[in-house]
């Protein structure tokens, strides 16, 4: 379990998230869902220790109960773009995590290359990110990800990229890829459907100042999440987030 | 090799027209020669010309080098020292301003007539457009790949390496193109103020012997020898690193 306790953050005397905890437990995906601007990224940029030099922050995060440093080897996270570097190939691309966590580039790449197949890349291994379509893209930065081999992950809208179509295929794919090698994931998103599709829980978070307002766990298997099935939590996350941006 | 086409094409015309204006109109060849008169002089004065160019590529050379060291060194020491920057950069702008008219002579004053004056005013013309676009390309990294590269964990130097060099490199080349185009010119300049050899010693023995033909050969020399600056980088561009020029090329 990795939990963030006390978490305030500040623009000058403008307090963009106010004495926020949350809880991410292993294994499970929790969506962060709330109104444009209410400081969901700076939560997880916190987290991953790049919070901009700007903002100023307190506040604490536990694993499993001892208090570690920002960023957390524990975690890894992929930013709101692929941010695949241009200049390197995919599979260099994909093994920079390991490389920066200490592998040699052989390694690295020795440890990429088997999972391209079930990542959807094969025979990209050698191309370069902007031979690559936008989900292809997305796939190669969750392989950077994923690759890390992290208890747990920090997405930030990781689909805001794709078009409609590549966005449910590729939500699908993930939780597939989840279910093969669980991580605790911290997604952030503001696509109710997205989240209702994809959580075990759901964290609504409120603007001015950002907090935690409402934690819904989904307990029907993803499997069964029916249009029908979900209209009920669609309607209250629906109120409360119309409530937060009015 | 069709990209340059017509700019070759282009040359041509100009220096057909020019060359009927001189055989049509009333102009002494003392004062414009026809194009036909230039590369006759080249041909005839070539060990001359040479002998004199070969003191200017080494000038240019030298301190085209030392200057692209010196400017990447230096952008380094900037990018990581922010009050470095803000103490050095009004001084290095400064230092722009001072025309080549007097820096050249004084150069010489200080330094006498060897090399070193040379390579100086070389490394003072050429130094500046290549540091600034280096520390515009460092300022260009994108801030997703930098938190990036931190998140992993990666520390000041590995995200300078690893983000922020890449991301400088089409700046970089920009910034030595600029400089290139300086670096012949300025060592000409030099050698007028005051050497033993050289293109600009060429071309001011020839205005001093009144002959026009010789200081248009000297100008296609200076010409000649800026373009295959630039060529050579140009090639070096393209080969150093394919993947740079692959990446720039998709997100133009
Ligand atoms: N460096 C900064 N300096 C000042 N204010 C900032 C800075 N970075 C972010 N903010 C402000 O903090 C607030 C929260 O930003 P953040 O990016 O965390 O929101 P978000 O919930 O991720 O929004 P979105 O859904 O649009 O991505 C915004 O109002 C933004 O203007
Ligand atoms: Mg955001």
């Amino acid at each position: 379990m990795l939990r963030v306790e006390g978490l305030t953050i500040r623009a000058g005397s403008r307090v963009l998230v106010d004495d926020l905890a949350l809880a991410i437990p292993d294994g499970r995906i929790t969506c962060l869902i709330g109104p444009s601007g209410c400081g969901k990224s700076s939560v997880i940029k916190w987290l991953s220790g790049i919070l901009d030099r700007s903002l100023e922050a307190s506040g604490r995060a536990f694993l499993d109960g001892r208090p570690v440093p920002r960023p957390d080897p524990a975690l890894a996270y992929q930013p709101q773009q692929d941010a695949l570097f241009p200049w390197l190939t995919v599979a260099e691309n994909a093994g920079l995590g390991l490389e920066m966590r200490g592998q040699s580039r052989r390694d690295a790449r020795a440890r990429v290359l088997p999972l391209f197949a079930p990542f959807g890349l094969e025979g990209c291994a050698d191309a370069f990110p902007a031979q690559l379509s936008g989900g292809m893209r997305q796939r190669a930065a969750f392989l950077r990800t994923i690759v890390q081999d992290t208890r747990f992950v920090a997405l930030d809208e990781p689909f805001s990229a794709l078009d409609a179509v590549t966005r449910l295929r590729m939500q699908d794919w993930l939780c597939a890829r989840l279910t093969e090698t669980p991580r605790g994931v911290l997604m952030v998103t503001h696509d109710l459907h997205e989240a209702t599709q994809m959580a075990d829980r759901i964290l609504v978070m409120s603007a001015r100042p950002g907090r935690i307002v409402a934690d819904i766990p989904l307990t029907t298997p993803r499997a069964a999440r029916t249009e029908a099935a979900l209209a009920d939590t669609r309607s209250t996350l629906k109120s409360l987030l119309l409530k937060e941006t009015s | 090799m069709p990209r340059i086409l017509p700019a070759l094409l282009f040359a041509a015309l100009l220096l057909a027209a020019w060359e009927i204006y001189c055989a049509t109109a009333d102009v002494s060849p003392l004062v414009l020669p026809p194009p036909s008169g230039v590369l006759r002089a080249l041909v005839v004065q070539r060990h001359q010309i040479l002998h004199h160019a070969g003191s200017t590529i080494l000038v240019a050379a030298l301190g085209f080098s030392l200057s692209v060291s010196f400017a990447c060194t230096a952008s380094v020491a900037l990018h990581f020292a922010p009050w470095l920057r803000r103490g050095a950069m009004p001084l290095l702008v400064a230092s722009q301003t001072v025309p080549l008219v007097a820096l050249a002579p004084l150069m010489i004053l200080w330094f006498g007539f060897g090399l070193l004056p040379k390579v100086l005013l070389v490394i003072l013309v050429t130094f500046f457009p290549i540091l600034v676009s280096l520390l515009s390309g460092y300022a260009r990294a994108p801030g997703a790949f930098v938190d990036l590269l931190s998140s992993m964990g990666a520390g000041r130097w590995q995200v300078f390496r690893r983000v922020t060099m890449p991301s400088a490199r089409p700046a970089f080349f920009a910034g030595l193109r600029i400089s290139a185009t300086y670096a012949i010119v300025a060592t000409i300049f030099a050698e007028y103020a005051g050497a033993r050899a050289g293109i600009g010693i060429f071309i001011l023995t020839a205005k001093n012997n009144f002959r026009a033909d010789l200081v248009l050969a000297g100008v296609v020399v200076s010409a000649v020898l800026t373009l295959a600056l630039l060529g050579a980088l140009h090639i070096i561009d393209r080969t150093t690193a394919r993947r740079f020029r692959e990446a720039s090329d998709a997100t133009r």
